[in-house]
């Protein structure tokens, strides 16, 4: 959890599935280039949700999209850090993790949606409005699971079948496909791939799967839909799951049944979750431990209730006070004076200090590191420098 | 993802000073001419605009008539390079280069009386049918379909042939054919604009329909003309030659698609120069008018992707 | 539901379409010349003529003049064509093949290389490949297409040598039946590749001339499309299931952005159409657009009219069918999602 050097470095990590270690991500704009993730560093663990919290802006999704390399390469840039990741069967058999950045792009296309998925906000934009539900799940099937699929139906299959499994046929071999006795054997493969999908849809609870299989997006409402694609993303039974916000985009109802989902899925697949939000009372609710992003930096991290019940960072502390709840007088919403700096090329510093009440010189001229105040505890803060972990100042609750 | 995105200045209510109105006019100016392509396109639409008013100085004007190609019979056929005819001589000696720099004051000419005539006629049309609405919009929406049913080319060409062969008639068509565009253009900004708000809210306060339409939707109605009149400026020229090609203008004419046309018979032998340099004008002028309205639509109406 | 409406109110329209430009063509026809005029030829008597003047005449108030004029077209009387010394529907069908098999090359050559260079710039965008082709689009939208023509000719009938003028060789096209006036169609039904190279050879460079302005369109069409569906979220959560970037692009990005270019290519058609008068006088077509050119420079009233009756219908109902095309194909702006 920690990278300040002056502290033992774990020997042997916990059963790790993925350590961001001081990822830099830069996006190349007309103004400069935009850090717009600069130095983040955590720790996923096997079987836990851990939530990365920040405003809009903050870095989050780049952070998460970054996993799976997702980001466009005009104009963003990896420009430094690395992603391990440690596959179920990696860990098991107590291998080296994979520099996510690094490995070539075949065998990234390997992970993708298979050993790493992930769903999106948008539901609704997340489909392609062209094709059938089914035809897209199937996708992801024939993408990773062709090869058992087709061995299982025929220990010996041609390569004709084969290609096609791989969604390698060219234009010429998919006509032949439809004349007999190929054409006999591609509904074999067919009818098999449309068993699987109609599974992976029950798994989240989608009522008359053969249905919903033969509709189209638009048919579906945003719920469904997202349902639609937990049960996708979920198919291959994946090791981490990054949901980028999403119930964001659906309705309150519906939302509270989308993370039970989720979470229910969570325990019995025993995959670990990246849980991307801007909404803290969503993230208490479904999360093991929190992340809180800042201007593309992390500042604080910890178990969940330690960060509800003891937020330490000034910013952290900003966010709890501006959550209404039942807790505060009424008439007291906070809110943080300010707003997020530019993030072209900025000098070494605090990315909070501007809006941070607390700010003193040293915020404002060098970059602060991650200071461990217990186990799972940790805070990027200046204040927090006192190397004894019980003196920790008081910061005053700030309320305007 | 966070790059810097210039915001567009769309078309949004125009009131208010004349100064605060000049100032969104040069900031328009200054984004349009940013764009390198139709920076290109202005510069060579000035270069043709002044050849064609400097034409009586370039060259030596034809007696009687200088819209008629010279001829002499001593210098038949010259290829370019020639002294005295750098880019050659037609069959019937005419100097291209002379043909060239005419040709420009012609098309010149063509466009700026057809396109004052339909983007008038048009906006006419269009504002009776937007504004009047009712049996008048769809008589008048009938009419601009029908017309809208026949093909250009093939509509100018049918009226020019009934006419008689000559340039002015040419013009005549293309104003008779072309005004269809602008009326649609400006009753659907009619429309768009009746039902925003602010035109009830200027009701409600007792402007006369007329000065709503003058201050509300007529300034707002200019942006989509603008860009269409630009192209037609070039896509006009480029009919009226294919009309003059066809043989629809006066034989002689120092217009460029008259000169390809006549300069085709020589092709066999070799003779390139007398159809390929008129022709290269053409094409220019129509690719600079189209550069800068592509450039005007892509700051004035950033919606619409430039198709 | 909302299709069908859409559909019959079109539908509804035509007719009205049809008669407003029936009307034009009249009153064209009438300020040209006499209302009998394009009936007449050399070779009738004066009998015939004071019959035809009757049915058609001057003595007659000017509806009646319509009406009359309008059943001779729907019964296929379309007058008596100068140029052609023969009545026009007569000459009509073997010159409307002719055209129709240079339209088709035209046509699918700018399909093709529209939508695949449109699709390679779309994929490239803002890069080198992507500047060059949008240099090419702006030229296509540009370019005099008889100038082209010209200059195709110059370079590779005259100085290279390597095609040929006119659609065919005479001998050859002799050898073999025409039943269907398509030449490339004929020779293939008859077996004979000798002539099915020489039409083939005889159609490239006035269906590349013709076919040059639409492939422009059609490109500038498929790359703006496609650069739109690329920014999509569906495509970055295609690529996110582990899609390799040629299935992404494919099966997801290109077949969606193909259903806007469909309505260009559908529209380009009216392109094309003008185009084929200029093209065919230059390489010698002998197809409807040479004829018309010949009609115009001999004041050949009826070819004239019929020319613009007959593509203002194809016009009309290529348009019709281009709307219904989309409008099943676009399932998300139809049922309204």
């Amino acid at each position: 959890m920690t990278s300040a050097p002056d502290v033992d470095p774990q020997p042997i990590p916990r059963s790790l599935v993925a350590a961001v270690k001081d990822l830099r991500v830069h996006f190349q704009a007309k103004a400069g280039l935009v850090h717009a993730v600069d130095g983040v560093s955590f720790e996923i663990r096997d079987g836990e949700t851990l939530g990365l919290v920040g405003e809009t802006g903050c870095g989050k999704s780049v952070t998460a999209r970054s996993f799976i390399r997702l980001i466009p390469s005009p104009p963003g840039v990896y420009a430094g850090g690395e992603i391990d990741f440690w596959s179920t069967e990696a860990r098991r058999a107590g291998q080296r993790p994979i520099d996510l950045l690094q490995i070539p792009q075949s065998e990234m296309l390997r992970i993708r949606g298979d050993r790493i998925a992930m769903i999106f906000q948008d539901p609704g934009k997340a489909l392609n409005p062209a094709l059938t539900i089914g035809r897209q799940v199937a996708e992801v099937f024939l993408q990773h699971r062709s090869g058992e699929i087709l061995t299982a139906l025929d220990p010996n299959p041609p390569a004709l079948l084969r290609r096609a499994a791989r969604q390698r046929s060219s234009t010429f071999e998919r006509l032949l496909l439809k004349v007999p006795p190929w054409r006999g054997k591609m509904a074999k493969l067919t009818r098999r791939l449309d068993d699987l999908v109609a599974k992976a849809l029950t798994e989240t609870q989608i009522p008359n799967p053969r249905k919903i299989m033969d509709s189209y997006p638009h048919e579906l409402s945003g719920g469904m839909k997202q349902r639609v694609l937990i049960a996708q993303a979920l198919a291959c039974n994946p090791d981490l799951l990054i949901a980028d916000e999403p119930t964001t985009a659906l309705d309150v109802t519906i939302q509270a049944r989308i993370l039970e989902l989720i979470s229910e899925l969570q325990a019995r697949l025993e995959t670990s979750v990246l849980y991307i939000s801007h909404d803290l009372s969503l993230v208490k609710e479904i999360c093991d431990r929190v992340a809180v992003m800042y201007a593309g930096r992390i500042v604080e991290t910890g178990t969940t209730e330690e960060i509800f019940s003891n937020p330490l960072h000034p910013y952290t502390r900003g966010l709890m006070a501006a959550v209404p709840s039942a807790a505060h007088k009424r008439g007291e919403l906070a809110a943080i004076e300010g707003n997020v700096p530019e993030l072209v090329e900025p000098p070494p510093s605090c990315r909070f200090s501007s809006r941070c009440p607390f700010a003193v010189e040293i915020c404002r001229t060098t970059d602060p590191r991650a200071i461990p105040i217990s186990e799972e505890h940790s805070v990027a803060c200046f204040a927090y420098e006192t190397g004894d972990p019980t003196e920790l100042p008081v910061l005053e609750h700030w309320v305007s | 993802m966070t790059d810097v995105i210039d915001t567009p200045l769309t078309a949004t209510p125009v009131d208010g000073p004349v100064a605060v109105r000049v100032r969104r006019f040069l900031e328009l100016s200054r984004q349009v001419l940013r764009n390198k392509t139709t920076l290109a396109g202005l510069i060579v639409i000035i270069a043709m605009i002044s050849m064609a008013f400097l034409a009586p100085l370039l060259t030596t004007p034809n007696v009687p008539d200088p819209y008629q190609m010279p001829r002499d019979w001593a210098a038949l056929n010259q290829p370019p390079g020639t002294p005295g005819h750098i880019l050659g001589t037609t069959s019937d000696g005419g100097d291209v280069l002379y043909g060239v720099i005419w040709g420009s004051r012609v098309s010149l000419r063509l466009s700026v009386i057809v396109v004052s005539v339909t983007v008038t006629v048009g906006v006419i049309v269009g504002s009776l049918a937007g504004f009047l609405g009712g049996k008048i919009d769809e008589i008048l929406m009938r009419i601009v379909d029908v017309f809208l049913s026949i093909p250009e080319l093939i509509f100018a060409l049918a009226i020019a042939a009934v006419l008689g062969p000559s340039f002015g008639n040419i013009i005549l068509a293309l104003s008779m054919v072309f005004w269809v565009k602008y009326a649609r253009i400006i009753r659907g900004q009619i429309i768009h604009v009746k039902q925003n708000e602010y035109v009830d809210a200027a009701r409600v306060t007792g402007d006369s329909r007329f000065r709503i339409f003058a201050k509300d939707v007529l300034p707002n109605s200019i942006t989509p003309v603008m860009v269409q009149a630009t192209l037609d400026m070039g896509s006009i020229v480029l009919v009226g030659a294919t009309l003059s090609f066809i043989g629809l203008a006066e034989a002689g004419l120092a217009e460029w698609g008259v000169l390809v046309s006549k300069g085709q018979v020589g092709i066999s032998t070799g003779r390139w120069w007398a159809s390929t340099f008129p022709g290269l004008m053409i094409f220019l002028w129509a690719l600079a008018f189209n550069l800068v309205g592509d450039g005007l639509r892509d700051v004035l109406d950033p919606k619409t992707e430039s198709r | 539901m909302q299709i069908r409406d859409y559909l019959i109110r079109r539908l509804m329209i035509l007719p009205i379409l049809l008669i407003g430009v029936s009307l034009i063509v009249f009153t064209l026809s009438r300020v040209g010349g006499s209302p009998v005029g394009i009936y007449l030829s050399h070779e009738m008597t004066p009998d015939e003529v004071a019959e035809i003047e009757e049915r058609f005449g001057l003595d007659q108030p000017l509806p009646m003049q319509y009406l009359a004029w309008a059943g001779g077209v729907l019964r296929g009387d379309l007058g008596w064509s100068g140029v052609s010394v023969a009545p026009v529907t007569q000459v009509f069908p073997d010159k409307l093949a002719a055209t129709m098999e240079l339209s088709v090359a035209a046509a699918i050559v700018a399909v093709t290389l529209g939508i695949g260079l449109g699709t390679f710039a779309g994929a490239r965008r803002d890069r080198l490949p992507d500047h060059l082709t949008r240099i090419f689009s702006v030229s296509g939208a540009s370019m005099p297409v008889f100038w082209f023509g010209i200059l195709l000719l110059i370079v590779f009938w005259v100085y290279l040598g390597w095609f040929p003028t006119g659609r065919s060789d005479a001998t050859v096209y002799a050898s073999i039946a025409h039943p269907t006036g398509l030449y490339t169609v004929d020779s293939l039904m008859a077996g004979n590749l000798a002539a099915f190279w020489d039409a083939i050879w005889h159609l490239v460079l006035p269906a590349i001339t013709l076919g040059f302005g639409t492939t422009a369109i059609i490109t500038r069409m498929m790359r703006s499309s496609l650069v739109e569906e690329l920014g999509e979220d569906y495509v970055e959560a295609a690529r996110a299931k582990g899609l390799p970037e040629r299935l992404v692009m494919k099966r997801h990005a290109r077949r969606n952005a193909l259903i806007p270019t469909i309505t260009v290519i559908g529209l380009s058609f009216g392109f094309l159409l003008q185009g084929t008068v200029v093209v065919e006088i230059i390489f010698q077509w002998p197809g409807l657009g040479r004829w018309l050119a010949d009609a115009v420079l001999r004041g050949d009233q009826a070819t004239i009219m019929a020319y613009v009756l007959f593509t203002s219908v194809l016009f009309l109902t290529v348009n019709l069918v281009v709307d219904i095309v989309y409008a099943y194909l676009d399932r998300r702006v139809v049922l309204g999602a």
